[in-house]
């Protein structure tokens, strides 16, 4: 891994590495929720999680660069995640009012 | 000074072992909580990123307006109890290939990175409201209003999906009613 340069926190300072690896991991973690979780509303929560961790890498970039970009993008993507869950849930309550899903397997109606 | 240190450590723990939580509880409104707790671990190391703003809007509109709505469909659908599956649709070593595959083109990656200089900005002026408003209504204006435009699809979507349809039991008795 190549030196990712420590942020200015206060007084003090954080390496940017350990900022960068939680993100990875809270990524990672959501991407796992993903791919074995059978609830479609736990796989919203944890695209959720995973845009979470993208935000906290987008303003890490921002505060080592000292770049005030990083922290538009990370507003930018509040404001598509907030739209993604209000469409992802309508569309999921409109599912189980017609039916009860308890894997979002089963939903695969589209398949043809 | 070590303090910036310790409270990165606390939150980094805390949003990890929420994380885990997200994907291990089995009742959908321990995830949604354990969220909320991811979400505010790591608003405060938005605000050692030196991010106020973001830290605000973190709190205010992800932990408290989106996740409130999560809470709201899992208070609406009910306790929905998920069965327990181990089955894979692929075989094992498929998921190992790609992953292994994507990891190497990954770590190839990273280490072709070179980081430049931070710029040279006054760290008071960084990250406050007025920065963020300079840099949203100037070089970014139009991804901005753009976002205005998501926003409001988004809402009438979400109304037009969420109004008064057929319920189950009306689709049931219409499907009676066919067959009779």
């Amino acid at each position: 891994m190549p030196d990712f340069g420590q942020i200015q926190v206060g007084a003090g300072s954080l390496d940017a590495r350990l900022v960068l690896g939680l993100g990875a991991a809270l990524f990672i973690l959501g991407t796992i929720g993903v791919l074995i979780r059978r609830n479609p509303l736990v796989i919203l929560v944890c695209i959720e999680l995973m845009l979470n961790a993208v935000n906290l890498t987008l303003i890490t970039f921002a505060a080592q660069l000292r770049n005030i970009e990083g922290q538009l993008f990370a507003l930018m993507t509040m404001t598509v995640a907030a739209a993604e869950a209000v469409v992802g849930l309508a569309i999921l309550v409109d599912i189980f009012r017609v039916r009860d899903v308890d894997d979002v397997d089963e939903l695969s109606e589209l398949k043809g | 000074m070590i303090v910036p240190q310790i409270v990165f450590w606390i939150m980094a723990v805390i949003a990890v072992l929420g994380g885990i939580g997200v994907i291990a509880s089995r009742q959908p409104v321990r995830s949604v909580l354990s969220l909320v707790a991811v979400m505010l671990a790591l608003s405060v190391i938005f605000l050692e990123l030196s991010a106020q703003f973001v830290f605000a809007v973190q709190v205010i509109v992800y932990a408290g307006a989106v996740m409130v709505l999560f809470l709201f469909v899992v208070a609406l659908l009910g306790p929905i109890r998920e069965r327990a599956t181990g089955r894979l649709r692929f075989p094992w070593w498929l998921g190992t290939l790609v992953a292994l595959v994507f990891g190497g083109f990954l770590y190839s990656m990273l280490n072709g990175l070179r980081f430049r200089a931070p710029d040279k900005v006054d760290m008071s002026f960084f990250g406050t409201v007025q920065q963020i408003g300079a840099g949203l209504f100037t070089t970014y204006l139009y991804p901005f209003e753009l976002t205005s435009l998501l926003l409001l699809v988004a809402a009438v979507g979400a109304i037009y999906l969420s109004r008064g349809g057929r319920t189950a039991s009306e689709i049931h008795r219409e499907e009676e009613d066919r067959r009779a």
